[in-house]
């Protein structure tokens, strides 16, 4: 019985203590005011709750100076850099955005502690890291995989009609040229379709690029000049077209991004959607999804190279080289990304960037009887370990990006052949890489 | 000497008194202007600020002029404005004068027309932008029920449906500006013409024609001119609809502008583009000016 309640009274002096050790790990700043930027939004708002404990750990005070999308954030960076006025310490960042601000951001290599930064997943570090500099501390990933209706495949008419036309099993796709098969089969518009996909700006050009990638292509050679009008990027564009053309997909996609092709895909209307992690919650709950309990997801499919497609990126956090206390600055990103505060993030169902959590948080669900969570997790835990892959870590990707979706949707709605289409494209982009000093 | 002094001081009161003004003007349009100006004869990137004192000539408008892509979408911004313009003149004038015409809940009903313009550009755009989704939106969904199409009309992706949706929604926002001008032109109007032509046996058509629409042609034209330069805030409505896509359809030079000025943060090449639409500007704020100006002179100063 004493032995009991012995260690009733460790366990409850271990929780009171436990916060005191962290202070003592946050730094003590009083009276320092901390200057952010931040990305806003309905998901991302969260963690921003958790602030006064970092604030009451410190004795600093963070001034939240902006609480704006990731465009509207970067518009509002980029005129501070030209306005001279980066007079604040730490931005919301993102791994597709990172290259263009150029060397406004500290290398956090010296400034985060080294056994912290070990605790995130390597590939994630690695795709923060900008000509050999950390730039930025992953604070969640995104990866896309193949959500798709189950009872479709489930129903024997559908699959002995399927076996018969194209001579294979009908079941959840392996490879990209299976998911053209499957979207055709199972489309009967204007009522339902068989895949989808967002169609403009940088969406559809990683989209493109990702499958170019899967196919065996590139974006560049190793001089940058423009090689994604190979037959690869070719066999990649065709993709879309033959979908498009075949009316497999929503006439309208040329126009999608990512609210209506997760909103159509809740609708019941689409056979499978290759999107984002931070939709399954949504596309499962009864409330706001005509597929809620009827949701299967895979892997994203394999290009013709056997490589699978995994355009990626994270959000994180950047501390400015002008800030005038960094060591503030990085125990506040440390704060934001670490343990606890990824665990609550993970719970509203973003992807972690930190490996324990991945595990932790598979554990809670499966703890918890929601298998649904779990195995999403368990997916996106694999595809962001061993699928997933930048854009190039240029200044100029976007630019490239600018260039390039016009001539894709080109190709998809018509006006162009998707050699045409992609030799023009290419035609732009050497020009935009010339101007920046390339070649 | 004593009244050359004062004469000079006389004569230097009033450039005194502008001089705030002057200054104001020198701060708020002229440093700006000339700065833009400076800028899109550099290839100053926002992300790169000592390009802005590389000095490259012309060479971001001939850049711009040779493109025979940029003179297409000149070309678009140009029928989109005309066509914006004279349907929300047309719907404007039909509104005010079925207002003037109402003696109760007029109030509240020139309170609801307002409704539109409170709104922001962006969620505009996003409201009409998913009304138009081709698969899931409210008009496809409305007349395939009605069995009057079977198709999924691809509203945002056919380059003329994309352009009358973009219109729409346009339209939809501001022809209340419209409206509100032409009916405080109306409440203006003299009462002795109309009920002099009355008197003299002009039927309802023709006290329209002939005085009441000379009337209140002043009011349509500055309308116009206003709105001719407000409706870049167009730009908010197309990005959110289509942003210009696909493949270029429903480009507008506010577009172009955005897309090369921030996303490519390619500012002096922005800014040279820019300039050149400021032409489209001007010319269209010159043409409504004279339009005024002949419209009051045929009113004979009534206006």
């Amino acid at each position: 019985m004493k032995a009991i309640q012995r260690l009733v009274l460790c366990t409850a002096l271990t929780a009171l203590a436990a916060p005191v050790l962290a202070d003592e790990t946050r730094g003590d700043f009083p009276g320092y005011t901390l200057r952010v930027k931040l990305i806003g939004g309905a998901q991302y708002e969260p963690l921003y709750a958790e602030i006064p404990k970092w604030e009451a750990a410190t004795g600093a005070k963070v001034e939240i100076l902006s609480r704006k999308n990731h465009f509207e954030l970067d518009r509002e960076i980029k005129q501070d850099i030209a306005a001279g006025t980066l007079d604040w310490c730490v931005g919301s960042n993102h791994t597709s955005f990172a290259p263009q601000y150029g060397d406004i951001y500290a290398d956090l290599n010296g400034l985060i502690k080294p056994e912290v930064i070990a605790e995130f997943v390597p590939l994630v570090i690695q795709h923060g890291t900008v000509n050999g500099r950390l730039v930025q501390l992953p604070r969640h990933s995104d990866v896309s995989n193949l959500f798709y209706q189950k009872s479709l495949y489930e129903d024997p008419a559908k699959q002995a009609a399927f076996k018969e036309k194209y001579g294979y099993d009908l079941a959840p796709p392996e490879t990209w040229d299976q998911v053209k098969d499957q979207a055709i089969f199972f489309a009967a518009p204007p009522d339902f379709y068989g895949f989808q996909y967002v169609g403009k700006d940088e969406a559809v050009t990683g989209r493109f690029y990702e499958l170019l990638v899967a196919n065996g292509g590139a974006m560049f050679d190793d001089k940058w000049n423009p090689t994604f009008n190979s037959p690869e990027g070719v066999a990649a564009l065709q993709f879309f077209v033959d979908l498009y053309n075949a009316k497999a997909v929503p006439a309208g996609v040329p126009n999608y991004l990512w609210d209506d092709t997760g909103l159509g895909f809740a609708s019941g209307t689409v056979a499978m959607d290759l999107d984002w992690g931070g939709w399954s919650a949504f596309f499962n709950d009864p409330a706001n999804s005509k597929v809620a309990g009827n949701v299967g997801l895979i892997r994203a499919p394999k290009g013709t190279s056997g490589k699978r497609t995994g355009w990626s990126g994270s959000h994180s956090f950047s501390i400015t080289e002008t800030c005038d206390n960094k060591e503030a600055a990085a125990s506040f990103v440390t704060f934001l990304t670490d343990y606890d505060n990824q665990m609550v993030e993970a719970r509203k169902g973003l992807l972690p960037t930190r490996s324990q959590v991945w595990t932790d948080a598979i554990a809670e669900f499966e703890a918890s009887g929601n298998t649904f969570n779990a195995e999403v997790m368990k997916t996106f835990q694999t595809s962001m370990a061993e699928d997933a892959f930048t854009p190039p870590l240029i200044p100029e990707w976007i630019e490239v990006s600018n260039v390039l979706w016009p001539k894709l949707q080109a190709a998809i709605v018509g006006d162009m052949t998707a050699q045409a289409a992609l030799d023009a494209a290419a035609a732009e982009a050497a020009t935009v890489m010339h101007d920046a000093g390339y070649n | 000497m004593i009244r050359a002094l004062r004469t000079r001081r006389v004569e230097t009161a009033p450039f005194l008194l502008l001089t705030p003004a002057l200054i104001t003007m020198l701060f708020v349009v002229a440093v700006p202007l000339v700065f833009s100006l400076w800028a899109s004869l550099t290839p100053y990137q926002l992300t790169k600020p000592a390009t802005l004192w590389r000095f490259i000539g012309p060479e971001n408008y001939r850049r711009a002029v040779t493109d025979s892509a940029f003179w297409i979408v000149f070309g678009r911004t140009i029928l989109f404005l005309t066509i914006a313009l004279n349907v929300e003149l047309l719907l404007g004038l039909g509104i005010a004068l079925l207002i003037n015409r109402i003696t109760w809940g007029q109030r509240t009903l020139r309170t609801i027309m307002m409704f539109p313009m409170m709104f922001s550009p962006i969620l505009v755009g996003f409201q009409f932008k998913f009304l138009f989704n081709d698969n899931i939106g409210i008009v496809n969904n409305a007349l395939q029920s009605l069995g009057l199409t079977d198709q999924a009309i691809p509203w945002l992706v056919d380059a003329r449906l994309a352009m009358f949706s973009i219109t729409l929604a346009e339209v939809w926002m501001s022809t209340s500006v419209f409206a509100i001008l032409l009916l405080a032109g109306l409440f203006a109007m003299p009462r002795d013409p109309l009920e002099a032509a009355k008197v003299d046996g002009c039927n309802a058509w023709q006290v329209f024609r002939h005085i009441t629409l000379p009337f209140l042609m002043p009011f349509a034209y500055i309308a116009m001119a206003i709105r001719s330069l407000d409706v870049a805030r167009a730009y908010d409505i197309v990005a959110v609809m289509t942003d210009g896509g696909p493949a270029g359809r429903t480009e507008l030079l506010w577009t172009v502008i955005a897309r090369v000025g921030y996303e490519n943060a390619k500012m002096g090449q922005a800014n040279a583009i820019a300039f050149i639409s400021t032409l489209l500007s001007i010319a269209f704020t010159w043409h409504f000016y004279r339009k005024l100006v002949a419209a009051r002179r045929y009113m004979g100063g009534a206006a």
